[in-house]
């Protein structure tokens, strides 16, 4: 992942009024633990005029007409979740606006945080900590118990 | 950077966690960053990729690192060959 890119990215969601939450590494980044990731994922608000203004951001921030295959009428039907590599391949975004039955985007509990000079949205460490803890993957179980014991989060 | 001593591993690969707004985060976020490019650089075919559900998506990212791994694994040096 490139910091800069990545800054460029949010910067575009935000200047665009996109209503989206990062979750997964970059939020456990943003909380305070510096920890390598190859993807920005990404909820978005499930409405088709959400998803033009996010195709509008990424083509703001990245120059790449693959960018028009993201719609809505995927996002909000058959595919709830879409991988976006940008040209040169070095990480993708993971735009998601479905996550099971557990997570909707209504429900999420996020909060504004610093990235640099920019404030961003991310869900907050306890709503990290409730979608990391279920998971099968031996990483976000370790992130789980390290959001727990830092943040002091009950079951 | 001054010197920092641990009493076991444990210890020293304790999470280091930094406050939010923090220069010093961004600054270790952009270097954890950029050494994982330099020492374990990824491709990913670049694109939209479409999913019915983010454990479909979950699966083709693990297999894609398995691959990952494997290629890297061939570029190592065999048992028994010179370094």
């Amino acid at each position: 992942m490139d910091f800069d890119v990545l800054k460029r990215v949010l910067a575009a969601l935000e200047a665009r009024g996109v209503r989206y939450a990062v979750f997964g590494a970059v939020a456990l980044n943003l909380h305070g633990l510096a920890r390598s990731t190859e993807d920005l994922d990404l909820f978005v608000e499930p409405e088709a005029s959400n998803i033009e203004r996010l195709r509008m951001a990424l083509h703001d921030a990245i120059d790449d007409p693959d960018i028009d295959g993201i719609t809505a009428e995927d996002l909000l039907g058959d595919y709830p979740a879409i991988q976006y590599v940008p040209p040169g391949g070095g990480f993708h975004l993971d735009i998601l606006t479905r996550l099971g039955d557990a997570f909707r985007f209504e429900d999420l509990e996020t909060e504004r945080v610093g990235y640099g000079d920019l404030i961003v949205t991310a869900v907050t460490p306890r709503m990290l900590y409730r979608m990391k803890r279920d998971t099968v993957r031996p990483k976000d179980r370790a992130d789980a118990a390290a959001l727990r014991q830092h943040f002091d989060i009950d079951e | 950077m001054p010197i920092r001593k641990f009493r076991s591993i444990e210890e020293m690969d304790a999470y280091t966690w930094r406050q939010p707004g923090d220069p010093e985060l961004y600054r270790a976020i952009a270097f954890t960053w950029e050494l994982a490019r330099q020492t374990n650089p990824r491709h990913f075919e670049p694109g939209v990729h479409k999913y019915r559900s983010i454990d479909e998506m979950n699966r083709a990212d693990d297999e894609r690192l398995r691959e990952h791994i494997a290629a890297r694994r061939k570029t190592l040096p065999q048992p028994g060959t010179d370094r």
